[in-house]
């Protein structure tokens, strides 16, 4: 089975094409994404937002994730593609554009939940995790934790209740000066950096497992403040401050996963979106596995950032537990407010 | 003809009485825009306002660039202008169905980076750290 994907949410216009090759298992034949940019996939730099851009990119991307993938149209058995959430008329290019060829072609039209493509990029990799698995999709738009029992079954935990991981950093890395794009930066600085110098905060929250990066953005503003009233940070104080900041989101991240690990008996933990290509972080999350026995899944950084094959991935899941074509879905710019992953207490 | 109260405040909990305060001051079909520096607590301010309205899970749209919350008859659209590159990429996000629908209050935030975008008749919330921490948060409604 050959499976098309369209993924078009915000600033990327994305295709992959996967061929499937066990029992819930595809290999990825091609996954070209418009701006090929490795720092763009890291959250948020110079978006390119416009309906207009992604009308330009999708028709040759489908023609050349086609012919990267040695395949053709007639042999695509599934058309997927992002219906949210994400930016309606961003979202709206690729969702049409796939379901149009599915009807025209008449194929398996599948619509995919971006996030729920991110839950599942773990598998992109050459080894299958199993359930249940704790998933947190860490990216420039979204933070959360899920226990993930099935293609099928899933709970939110935790989210944040504020900024999300990637955008803490963009924020952060252009108040100290260092600017776009905030993750390799901030990461680059605190290469050099002592984690411990300065003890910025990791807020206790109501809910166990939510995150908060608002509040320790205003704290490196006012250390910011306090130290350069003149707001001009010597060069040789930069890696300090990006390392004791880098530092407090992965113990915000990392404090919610162990919680998590003592109160649900997982098989596997997977560390997906944008903000996973933070090596720190992916070393962080890999100790824990290794602490605690859990086998420990971080996708490839093409498949962290937004990316099709996930998409792809995702609708051929759906397909394989039994969703049929839906040819009436709409897109949705957010998700709703009840009865998606919702939020589970206690018993596993 | 503008209107003007401003607060002093200095913890989250001021904030949240200083947006019960306002919530009889602005009705569905207001554009509201928010002004004030990285960390000055724009979203904070939308977070406490919607929280008087019973919506509980208010994010910063900086990434997704409009989240739109609902409950009951209330209907928001949270806009954030900071990775807006031009006029043009803001016109494509389907920004004038927005600010004109009749029955949703419209937030922005950042909205000094794009101030040709505005409509004049419009609520300007301007939020100024000072140097002891507290914050100045003045609502100003303009109707030119």
């Amino acid at each position: 089975m050959i499976v098309l994907g369209i993924e078009s949410s915000c600033d990327e216009t994305s295709v992959a094409v996967l061929r499937e090759s066990g029992e819930f298992e595809t290999e990825v034949l091609s996954n070209v994404i418009s701006s090929q940019d490795f720092h763009k996939l890291f959250g948020g730099v110079v978006p390119e937002l416009s309906s207009r851009a992604h009308i330009q990119q999708v028709l040759p991307l489908v023609k050349e994730a086609l012919k990267k993938a040695g395949t053709t149209l007639e042999e695509v058995e599934v058309i997927t593609a992002t219906a949210g959430p994400g930016l309606i008329g961003a979202l709206l290019v690729g969702f049409m554009f796939a379901k149009s060829l599915a009807l025209a072609t008449k194929k398996v039209f599948i619509p995919v939940n971006h996030i729920e493509g991110h839950i599942f990029s773990g598998f992109l990799g050459g080894e299958k995790p199993e359930f249940p698995m704790l998933v947190l999709v860490v990216s420039g738009g979204h933070s959360l934790l899920l226990l993930v029992k099935s293609f099928t079954e899933f709970a939110r935990l935790g989210t944040t209740v504020d900024d999300a991981a990637g955008e803490a950093f963009d924020k952060v890395s252009k108040l100290i000066g260092l600017g776009y794009p905030g993750g390799p930066k901030i990461q680059r600085y605190a290469e050099r950096g002592n984690p411990l110098a300065i003890p910025f905060p990791v807020s206790e929250l109501k809910g166990r497992y939510d995150f908060s990066f608002s509040g320790l953005k205003t704290a490196v503003l006012r250390y910011v403040e306090k130290h350069y009233p003149e707001r001009h940070i010597p060069e040789q104080d930069l890696p300090n401050i990006a390392a004791s900041f880098q530092y407090a989101v992965i113990r915000a991240l990392t404090r919610s996963v162990k919680r998590a690990l003592k109160e649900y008996r997982v098989k596997s933990v997977s560390l997906v979106g944008g903000v996973a290509a933070n090596k720190p972080l992916r070393e962080a999350i890999a100790e824990i596995g290794n602490n605690q026995n859990v086998r420990v899944f971080i996708p490839g950084f093409e498949f962290c950032g937004d990316n099709a094959a996930m998409i792809a991935f995702r609708g051929y899941t759906l397909y394989k537990s039994g969703y049929g074509s839906d040819f009436e879905a709409e897109t949705f710019p957010a998700l709703p407010e009840a009865g998606w992953g919702e939020i589970v207490n206690g018993e596993q | 003809m503008t209107k003007e109260i401003s607060k002093t405040v200095l913890t989250e909990f001021d904030t949240l009485n200083f947006a019960k305060e306002l919530i009889p001051e602005i009705e569905a079909g207001d554009v509201i825009a928010l002004i004030g520096d990285l960390g000055s607590g724009k979203t904070y301010f939308i977070k406490a306002f919607c929280q008087c309205l019973g919506i509980s899970y208010v994010t910063s749209p900086t990434f997704t660039i409009v989240n739109t919350y609902t409950k009951g008859n209330n209907k928001i659209y949270h806009f954030d202008f900071y990775r807006i590159n031009s006029l043009s990429e803001l016109i494509n996000t389907g920004y004038n169905d927005y600010i004109n629908d009749p029955e949703a209050i419209v937030f922005i935030e950042w909205a000094d980076l794009f101030k040709k975008a505005l409509p004049g008749k419009r609520v300007e919330i301007i939020i100024t750290m000072n140097k002891d921490h507290t914050r100045e948060i003045k609502f100003i409604r303009r109707d030119e």
